[in-house]
């Protein structure tokens, strides 16, 4: 895919070549963190082999008569990483210059987070190179529909069960399930994840990351010796994984004294501080659909108003980064307050590896993104089993296991860092991938 | 008041009449000329019926003189107390009101020389003494014609009746002229004269214009026909030179030479002959009869020709000409266009495209509808302006197209009411605030301190009574509705500038009140309108444009509010704007000729305008699919929060947050299930009103349902393309809906809406001044006075190894955005700007890291064989719209596009000077100061979306921004404490604006020091000026002395206003003060 290294031109008074160098590729990086963990395992050979790369790759053309009754031919494509452990999972983009790479690194990312909480579930990833901004809705759906025709022998609630991804919703998913159903002839709501609740959807599926997060928490404050109803946090951002962290840690009786958000008039951050501790419900009241709080009623009501990246320098015992990534880095790494304990991460990579370096150094215990916001996989599965099923629980049924699920993985992924005094990171990932690679030895595929 | 005006005229007419006689009518004045052949009209109707009774043989002679008694009264000039009587062999005819007295106008009735009867006509009242008695000359004229008439008639009916006599004895006489009806043909009219003919005699005798005018008709009429003896006689009076024999005897510029009209009318006896040869007498007695109607449209033709006239004249004329039977049938077709093409350009507009296409457009009679609804001086001659021609023309065309097109029922127009032009003169001298003229002609700073004072003068000073009155009557017709008040400006229609959003539009609510507090409000919002032509931004547009000197006079149009009552507030379901062209492009797959519609809930200003905090719904009317939005969280993001609306009880206009308003007032809103989605679970849906729970549902203005189940969209479309179409040029359309009803608001060409007038790509910028010239998806808007290029160098920025490195960019971008002076930069860079996912794609940048740029370049290079697709910036489109930064895609590997990157490359990179800490990325980013490369140059970006070019160019700084910036520098330099400088002043050319390239700069000091002070000074200024004349050398290649002129003042001069002083202390002179250091 990568263009070889091609004299560009020649650069006017300096003389130098100007080359275009192989840049940032997300599939190489995730192969050498594979690596890595792999000699820590010692992984034979040919487990490696096999699970550096996808196990299978499908690329297809799609036609579709487009509104103006012209012929376009768009290209899908599916990568199944693995699915040793269960049916792959995983969702489908739709982006305008997706790469292979950045599928592959997503679909074994995918294997590793369900294995990480041990659910019985493999990695996939797929998509469709378009620009939904240039398509009619009804061109998305022939889209939706092509895709499926090219690839429903290959996916299935019993193979690979797709989501929705970047630029693709619960309408996308619910064309593909029916193109589906159409094809097989039957009823297969498991076919998707991410469906409405009202056809085939899950309850709590709103809640499932955030709560998540804070079923990790409460267990690792146990294990830290700390009460949670004495500890304070930090939050950065106010979105759906914000709130419902704050949420259920307020309920457990902990004191959240700062969360921050994106103010849509002024384009800037700004946190909102009190020191007695957020009250949930009064904010989400001046809260806007842009999820920005209204600056001036907040200060009525006592909150201080801080520049955006105050989140970080609380003295609290927790941050929660949930809101965008390479939040925490070399250079703000250090405004950190000693007091603080844990770094749980809700959203995906918001520390750089430079900044966990140092993180570590300081004593301060990391929760790596792909543990602590497992809970939205886990719930896709629960949607799975549910659709699959036809049965549909209760949303405390939902969240009473999605809470079992949490707390075990966490105790599995912790046991391991404390006895072999390693990054929670690490262990994580050395969870996942020996499950992974403990299944395709159970099969017999090494 | 028409009544009034045509008495008065009438007494003019008779005094005039003493004085002077009819042969000189031709030279009288407009008004009475007008009404003397009013009377000319009068006479012929006259003449007319007496031949129409004439000719009917049904009737005897009694029966018939009986009738004539009847219609002879109207041709006098008192029609009201004339009587008439007819006396015949003793027999009597008379009409019912007649009563002999002592006023008398008489004549006799002649046969074979043996008078046998009398014609009288008797005045029942005393008028003013006239030629005869009370009479007129003409009347006399007149009722002698008649009697010759008469005479003829009887004699006629006699022989005939003689005949008939005849007949019945003689067999063979009857059964010869069965047989041969030729021969009786002709026999009778060797016999006798056909009616025609006894008009031509009367005329003859009684008024010789109108004869002439029907000599040259029939002669025209002969001459369509090809009639070869007429051009003949023609030829024979007057050769024109379409033969070649004419040219050899006559120079080609001297005119051809012309008979006097005298000849024509000796020439009229053969005419008449040819017409007789040629035409058979029906024929010819029913052109008479059309031609003669024709006349009654004389007097609205001739005074619609002339300039000028009074705005009270047509509206009587029209009035009177439309009080006719049976007019519109009757008036000839040229005529017709004629009168309407003089009445367009009297009230719409001079401009030759609006008039073309208007004078089909509209109906003579419309102008009497419009003329109702028009208010100004009576004696004035100002115009509608281009706002009411806009929109009472699109009216007219849509309306007519609703008659051929079901798809266009159900649109309406709003009441609407005009105030002319002229009105705010007529305001003016009456309040004698005549100095508010040379307002204009201010500093613009001094514009904008007096402009508050103004508005405060004209809102306490009074419109003339008749205007008053005038409003009154707008005010009675609109009732309680809320209207709204907005200017409509003169230079708008006669020169197409867009002066649109520049002028205020005001809303009156209208509510509550009694007439007269209601009519204070609109006189309140009428003067600060009024007010508004002379607040500094439209006068600095105007100075910008040259039309300084237009004296701009605004007209007003007053148009009822659309809309419904909801709770305490009033307002239309949605309004907005359509535009037939697309000036914002979201996805290559629109095209500019697939339109655009702004759209907003509640009134339509945030629709017109642009609001920061918010987002209208964009749409295109032709590709109503492919949304600016397509994913659900963005649709909800991008969703209109809040609306203006009239609040009745507080009679303000207020901002509300239209989802809490509709969720309070739901029911009340007529249709507003079509403009609200409900946003549950990630998704958007339209359940039946009746299931919806207003209260705790998540409501989200979408239109969807207006969108995809209304015929809305296709009305629009076929709107702007008819109008388009007629009207010739692209057009933006203001609409507005009480939720069951459409009505259109305005309507002008689009490139007269605000920012996006067209100007096309200059031709002659030499290529190294160029910086890229693209051909490909280029929209309409101009960028001027950039200083600063920031360029992400493509290849350098994919080479970025780490995810990182990538995000470091966009911080720096993000800083830079912060550093660089607002809007007076530019970003270029690879890809997709805001890229979220991939972000190899493009910088990812959120809307915040780039809202003070004034133009985003998005680079698409070849790689490999294939171009990457851009963004069209789609991830903050709406934000860019809204703030107005302009984006534009750029394709340089295709052909006949351009990137002079190699300039970007090689200038020196202020990155670093900026910034701290970035200098590993210095290849990466580049900051470029235009001034680098041009010195004291900017760069523009100009973007022609019709031509689909735009072109960025370096602009060398010109003369008055090179004076103005060098003056900051000298102000900047100086201490005035060290030189004893009390204050500085600007004068002369660079003051005003008009400085060329050798221009001194002429500077006034106030200056309070001491000599020795002074001596330092003027070294001081001296060395300054050298320095200046050096630079302005190499600028322009002009060789000049000290550029600088420095005059010194001090308090004394001041006191005696002596020469130099004269120009702080008169009020007759203006300067502009200079910020001194210490001033700060």
């Amino acid at each position: 895919m990568q263009a070889k290294q091609e004299l560009k031109r020649e650069k006017g008074t300096t003389g130098v070549f100007r080359k275009e160098k192989e840049g940032f590729n997300p599939f190489k990086m995730a192969q050498q963190q594979f690596d890595r963990i792999a000699d820590q395992l010692d992984l034979d050979e040919q487990t490696r082999d096999l699970l550096r790369s996808p196990l299978r790759e499908y690329s297809f053309s799609i036609p579709i008569r487009m509104d103006d009754g012209r012929i376009k031919v768009f290209r899908g494509f599916r990568v199944q990483h693995n699915d040793a452990r269960g049916p792959c999972k995983g969702g489908i983009r739709f982006h305008p210059q997706e790469t292979q790479d950045t599928v592959r690194a997503l679909s074994m990312w995918m294997t590793w987070k369900c294995s990480v909480a041990d659910i019985p579930l493999g990695g996939g990833k797929g998509g469709i190179i378009c620009d939904p901004h240039n398509l009619s809705e009804t061109e998305q759906e022939k889209l939706c529909r092509g895709w499926v025709r090219q690839i429903a022998r290959d996916i299935g609630p019993v193979r690979d069960v797709p989501a929705p991804d970047v630029m693709t919703s619960g309408q996308h998913m619910l064309w593909i399930m029916d193109e589906y159903e159409t094809i097989m002839g039957g009823q297969y709501p498991g076919l998707i994840t991410g469906k409405p609740v009202e056809l085939g959807g899950s309850r709590g599926r709103t809640e499932a990351t955030g709560y998540g997060i804070i079923y990790i928490l409460r267990e690792l404050l146990k294990e830290m010796k700390m009460d949670i109803t004495k500890t304070t946090t930090s939050i950065q951002g106010f979105g759906n994984v914000a709130r419902y962290s704050a949420e259920l840690f307020i309920q457990y009786g902990g004191t959240v004294v700062s969360v921050s958000c994106w103010d849509q008039a002024e384009n800037q951050t700004y946190s909102y501080y009190k020191k007695t501790g957020i009250k949930l419900d009064e904010l989400i009241k001046i809260t806007d659909r842009f999820g920005t709080i209204d600056k001036r009623q907040a200060e009525k009501l006592g909150y201080e108003v801080r520049p955006g990246d105050d989140w970080l320098k609380q003295e609290v015992d927790i941050l929660i980064p949930a809101a965008l990534e390479h939040s925490i880095t070399e250079e703000n790494v250090n405004q950190i307050k000693p007091q603080v304990k844990i770094i749980i991460c809700g959203a995906n990579g918001p520390v750089t590896p430079e900044a966990e370096d140092i993180l570590e150094k300081k004593g301060v215990v990391v929760i790596p993104d792909f543990l602590a916001n497992a809970g939205g996989v886990v719930c896709s599965y629960f949607e799975q089993v549910q659709s699959n099923q036809n049965y549909y629980w209760t949303k405390e049924e939902v969240l009473g296991k999605l809470d079992n699920k949490m707390t075990d993985a966490f105790y599995k992924v912790w046991e391991l860092s404390k006895r072999k005094k390693i990054r929670v990171s690490d262990a994580a990932y050395m969870i996942a991938i020996s499950r992974v690679a403990e299944a395709c030895k159970m099969r017999g595929w090494v | 008041m028409t009544m009034e005006t045509t008495m008065a005229d009438k007494t003019d007419f008779t005094k005039y009449q003493k004085k002077d006689d009819q042969s000189t009518a031709g030279v009288a004045q407009n008004g009475t000329m007008i009404h003397e052949l009013k009377e000319r009209v009068k006479e012929l109707n006259c003449f007319y019926r007496i031949t129409k009774i004439i000719r009917n043989s049904k009737l005897s002679i009694d029966e018939a003189l009986q009738e004539i008694v009847k219609v002879i009264p109207p041709a006098w000039q008192y029609p009201e107390i004339t009587c008439v009587r007819i006396y015949l062999e003793g027999r009597e005819f008379k009409t019912d009101n007649f009563q002999q007295t002592e006023w008398k106008l008489d004549s006799r009735i002649v046969v074979d020389e043996k008078k046998i009867g009398v014609l009288e006509v008797f005045y029942l009242e005393e008028q003013p003494q006239a030629n005869e008695g009370p009479f007129l000359t003409e009347e006399r004229k007149l009722i002698d014609a008649i009697s010759d008439l008469l005479s003829k008639f009887i004699e006629e009916r006699r022989i005939k009746e003689e005949l008939e006599r005849q007949r019945q004895k003689l067999d063979y006489v009857e059964k010869m002229m069965k047989a041969e009806g030729d021969t009786t043909l002709r026999f009778r009219s060797q016999e006798k004269k056909q009616d025609w003919e006894v008009i031509l005699d009367l005329l003859a005798k009684t008024d010789p214009r109108t004869l002439l005018r029907l000599t040259r008709k029939m002669a025209y009429h002969l001459y369509r026909m090809e009639n070869e003896k007429i051009t003949n006689l023609l030829n024979k009076i007057s050769p024109v030179d379409n033969d070649s024999a004419a040219i050899n005897w006559r120079n080609v510029n001297t005119p051809n030479q012309r008979e006097e009209l005298n000849t024509f009318l000796t020439i009229q006896k053969q005419v008449f002959e040819i017409a007789k040869d040629s035409i058979p007498a029906d024929v010819i007695s029913t052109l008479f009869a059309n031609w003669m109607k024709q006349d009654k449209a004389r007097p609205l033709l001739l005074m619609s020709q002339k300039t000028g006239i009074p705005l009270v004249e047509i509206t009587a004329e029209l009035n009177r000409f439309f009080d006719q039977e049976d007019v519109e049938s009757s008036i000839s077709p040229e005529d017709k266009m004629s009168i309407k093409t003089a009445l367009i350009r009297r009230f719409f507009a001079e401009r030759l495209e609006y008039v073309n296409v208007a004078k089909t457009a509209f109906e003579l009679k419309d102008f009497v509808g419009i003329a109702d609804h028009i208010v100004g001086p009576a004696q004035g001659s100002g115009k509608l302006g281009g706002k009411a021609s806009g929109v009472l023309l699109a009216e007219k065309l849509i309306k007519e197209e609703m008659k051929k097109n079901p798809m266009l029922k159900n649109i309406s127009f709003p009441t609407s009411w005009y105030i002319t032009s002229d009105t705010i003169l007529s305001f003016i001298h009456y309040n004698d605030l005549d100095e508010v003229s040379h307002v204009k002609y201010l500093d613009p700073l001094e514009i904008r301190q007096e402009q508050s004072f103004l508005e405060h003068i004209f809102k306490n000073s009074t419109f003339p009574f008749e205007i008053v009155e005038g409003l009154r009557k707008i005010v009675r017709d609109f009732k309680d509705k809320p209207v709204i008040v907005r200017s409509s400006s003169l230079l708008e229609d006669n020169f197409g500038y867009a002066f649109s959003g520049k002028y205020k539009s005001l809303f009156v609510p209208n509510k509550g009140g009694t007439e007269e507090e209601r009519l204070k409000s609109l006189i309140n919002a009428i003067t600060e309108v009024y007010a508004s032509t002379f607040s500094p931004d439209p006068i600095e547009y105007r100075r910008e444009r040259g039309l300084l000197d237009f004296n701009e006079e605004m007209g007003i149009l007053i148009q009822e509010v659309v809309g419904s009552q909801v709770g305490p507030y009033f307002m239309p379901t949605f309004a907005g704007v359509a535009f037939s062209r697309n000036e914002f492009r979201w996805s290559p797959r629109i095209t500019r000729e697939d339109g655009m519609i702004r759209i907003v809930p509640g009134l339509g200003t945030r629709a017109v305008d642009r609001v920061s905090n918010d987002y209208p719904i964009l749409i295109s009317p032709k590709r109503p699919n492919l949304l600016v939005n397509t994913l659900v969280e963005e649709r909800v993001k991008y969703s209109p929060r809040f609306m203006d609306v009239i609040n009745t009880d507080t009679g303000m206009i207020e901002t509300v947050d239209a989802v809490q308003v509709f969720k309070k007032y739901f029911d009340e809103l007529p249709k507003i299930t079509d403009i609200v989605s409900i946003h549950d679970h990630g998704r958007l849906t339209n359940a039946s009103k009746i299931l919806m729970d207003p209260e705790n549902a998540d409501i989200v203005i979408t239109f969807q349902h207006l969108f995809e189940k209304t015929d809305f969209l296709e009305k629009i479309k076929q709107i702007l393309s008819l109008l388009e179409e007629k009207i010739g040029v692209p057009v933006d359309v203001e609409f507005a809906s009480s939720g069951n009803q459409l009505y259109i608001l305005q309507c002008r060409p689009q490139s007269q809406s605000q920012g996006i007038e067209r100007k096309p790509v200059p031709k002659d910028i030499q290529e190294e001044r160029k910086i890229f010239f693209t051909k490909k998806y280029v929209t309409t808007g101009n960028i001027d006075n950039i200083e600063y290029i920031v360029y992400v160098v493509p290849e350098e920025y994919t080479n970025l190894s780490k995810r990182e490195q990538m995000l470091k960019v966009a911080k720096i971008i993000s800083e830079l955005n912060v550093k660089l002076p607002r809007r007076k930069f530019i970003l270029i860079g690879p890809g997709r700007w805001g890229s979220k996912g991939d972000i190899k794609l493009g910088v990812p940048v959120r809307y915040g890291d780039i809202n003070n740029c004034s133009l985003m370049v998005e680079i698409a290079k070849e790689k490999g064989g294939y171009t990457p697709e851009l963004s069209f910036g789609t991830h903050f489109f709406q934000d860019l719209v809204e703030s107005n930064i302009r984006y534009l895609p750029l394709y340089p590997d295709q052909e006949d596009n351009l990137f002079n990157e190699q300039i970007l490359l090689d200038m020196d990179n202020k990155l670093s000077k900026i910034l701290q800490g970035y200098k590993n990325f210095e290849h990466v980013v580049k900051v470029i100061s235009i001034s680098d490369i041009l010195p004291g140059g900017t760069l523009s970006v100009i973007m022609d979306g019709e031509a689909n070019e735009a072109l960025a160019y370096l602009r060398p700084s010109d003369h008055l921004t090179w004076r103005t910036m060098k003056i900051e520098e000298i102000t900047q330099a100086l201490d005035p404490d060290l030189y004893g400088i009390q204050g500085m002043y600007l004068i002369g050319s660079t003051k005003d604006g008009s400085a060329g390239p050798t221009s001194d700069i002429d500077l006034l000091v106030h200056f309070n020091g001491t000599e020795e002070q002074k001596d330092k000074l003027m070294a001081w200024f001296d060395e300054w000026g050298k320095k200046l004349a050096i630079e302005n050398k190499e600028r322009t290649g002009f060789v000049t002395d000290a550029l600088l002129d420095v005059h010194i003042i001090t308090d004394e001069d001041i006191k005696k206003k002596s020469s130099w002083a004269s120009h702080i202390t008169s009020p007759y002179q203006t300067v502009r003060k200079l910020a001194l250091k210490k001033d700060h």
